[in-house]
């Protein structure tokens, strides 16, 4: 039987004060900073008509936020590459891997993301995109690959920033991506390793058709909990003018001085994205658990 | 008593263990100077009390443990640091946990075949014919769909066995293959086994079954502290043994 939802005394007294708190932080909003608001402002920085096709478009924040979702996406599937042949040399027999593996993890997750930010951006739009030639390429390209770049990354002038950016943070979520694919192999029970190994099978072999199939199960509700951390930890690469959500929202703020509006808009734009994903996380886990069993 | 089916060799050694030694991280010394010979169609049991190196031994014998020291040759093949050598001894001893080890997300008939196709090279065809007659040798055809979760423990070490014996190995371990089994299951496991070794398969059998022991065993090998306290047949074992700690032990289990 289900318990009926009953408010204690101290439940009241908890919300009342919540209340209380915000009414206060409302009050000085419109009272002490004398604060405007102008709501009416924002829509037409999430969507423009173009005037030249007449079509709905896209602005500022709209492409802010597609440039994080792009961003996230291609960061969390890199990340996932490396993570996973870092969480192999994490549970590796040669010592030399494991040190490998290890090091990698302590050193990013050790390390505050904007120092690695700065250190990675700068070496890798410095140094490695001209050696790849990854501007030229994006500015040389035909019209249809350029406009399908624009599609799946960024337009070609932001294209080798964007790449970059894309590859800073996954290098810094692969970290957090090993240490979830190491605890998912080494959560297999010792004895699903012994008889794999007592009946001959390669190290491959005991990977591919024994470990990592009852591996993946308990990999998987984690790696796309990740994935939304990916989005919240994406924000950082606005120190490094890549124009994603928040990026764009500063832009927006220093030419309409609308504080308010613009970071509840873009809050609630992240939010979007995330609950909704936490959602989808959290289906996937029941649908898991029932499957293993 | 039956005759042994593939009793050719019997003499013959297939496992030499000589002098070898083990110590845990932890210091515990599990196996201190063991040697032991095991021949052809011989079935071997070891007894001992709990924490006497008998499991490590068996878990030596396949290369599962390493040994600091001392040498294991199975089939004349030395059991060594050489990743070829050592993938031959695994391709030809076979091992049934105490846990059964089954793998969760296949199915029986899958379970079986495994090894046989990525080890053996089998076709899936070929393979599903020897593990469906494995199958009915360890007498449990209508499980081949099933999942291991849907068997008893009982149902599951005979699968396991069936697994293990698909390698067509040349000597057979067990670990304590009952001892997690509820009381009525162990008679249909002990049944299985008790067949393996009339049909002259290689047994090492680490166990407190001594029923068993008595019934089915060549060598009966008494452990304690990683050293063999008495070896004899079951005969002298069990009714003349010549050590005081071995009266004392069976006294105790027997009682």
């Amino acid at each position: 039987m289900r318990k009926k939802p009953k408010l204690t005394p101290l439940d009241a007294v908890i919300a009342l004060l919540i209340s209380a708190l915000l009414g206060y932080i409302g009050y000085r909003i419109n009272i002490g900073l004398q604060y405007k608001w102008n709501w009416g402002a924002i829509p037409q920085y999430l969507f423009r008509l173009d005037t030249a096709t007449g079509n709905w478009t896209a602005n500022l924040l709209m492409q802010g936020l597609l440039t994080t979702i792009r961003l996230s996406i291609w960061a969390t599937l890199i990340a996932t590459i490396i993570g996973t042949i870092a969480g192999f040399f994490r549970v590796s027999s040669s010592l030399f891997k494991r040190l490998l593996g290890r090091t990698f993890v302590e050193l990013i997750r050790n390390t505050p993301p904007l120092v690695l930010i700065f250190i990675f951006y700068f070496f890798v739009s410095d140094q490695i995109m001209p050696v790849l030639g990854v501007d030229d390429f994006a500015r040389n390209a035909s019209e249809t690959t350029q406009s399908l770049l624009t599609f799946f990354f960024a337009p070609p002038r932001f294209f080798s920033a964007f790449i970059s950016a894309t590859m800073t943070v996954a290098i810094f979520e692969a970290a957090y991506i090993t240490e979830i694919i190491r605890a998912g192999i080494q959560s297999i029970e010792k004895g699903q390793f012994e008889a794999a190994y007592a009946l001959g099978l390669s190290w491959r072999q005991k990977m591919q058709h024994v470990i990592l199939p009852q591996a993946i199960q308990r990999i998987l509700p984690p790696l796309a909990g990740q994935f939304i951390s990916t989005i919240k930890d994406s924000a950082i690469v606005s120190v490094i003018s890549i124009p994603e959500l928040c990026f764009q929202g500063m832009e927006l703020m220093a030419a309409t001085y609308l504080t308010f509006e613009c970071w509840i808009t873009i809050t609630v734009l992240y939010l979007v994205l995330t609950l909704s994903l936490s959602l989808a996380v959290e289906r996937l886990e029941i649908f898991m658990r029932r499957s293993s069993v | 008593m039956q005759e042994k089916q593939f009793g050719a060799h019997s003499s013959s050694a297939i496992i030499a263990v000589d002098r070898i030694s083990k110590t845990f991280p932890n210091g515990v010394t599990a196996l201190n100077d063991f040697s032991t010979t095991i021949r052809r169609s011989e079935v071997v049991v070891v007894i001992g009390p709990s924490g006497s190196g008998k499991s490590t031994f068996l878990r030596c014998l396949n290369g599962l443990e390493e040994i600091d020291s001392g040498s294991i040759i199975v089939d004349g093949i030395a059991l060594d640091d050489n990743k070829k050598n050592r993938l031959e001894i695994r391709k030809e001893v076979g091992m049934v946990f105490q846990q059964f080890n089954l793998f969760p997300h296949m199915t029986v008939r899958d379970n079986i075949n495994l090894a046989q196709q990525l080890v053996r090279k089998k076709t899936k065809a070929e393979a599903t014919e020897m593990t469906m007659d494995l199958l009915r040798k360890v007498n449990i055809t209508e499980k081949a769909d099933a999942f291991p979760a849907q068997l008893s423990g009982g149902q599951q070490q005979r699968v396991a066995i069936a697994r293990a014996l698909a390698m067509m190995p040349k000597v057979m371990l067990f670990d304590e293959a009952t001892s997690a089994l509820d009381p009525e299951m162990i008679g249909e496991v002990l049944e299985v086994m008790k067949t393996l070794a009339r049909e002259g398969m290689t047994m090492v059998v680490v166990t407190h079954e001594m029923g068993f022991a008595r019934e089915v065993s060549d060598q009966v090998i008494f452990m304690e502290n990683g050293k063999i306290v008495e070896v004899g047949t079951a005969e002298h074992f069990f009714y003349q043994p010549r050590e005081e700690r071995t009266r004392i032990f069976l006294s105790q289990i027997l009682s």
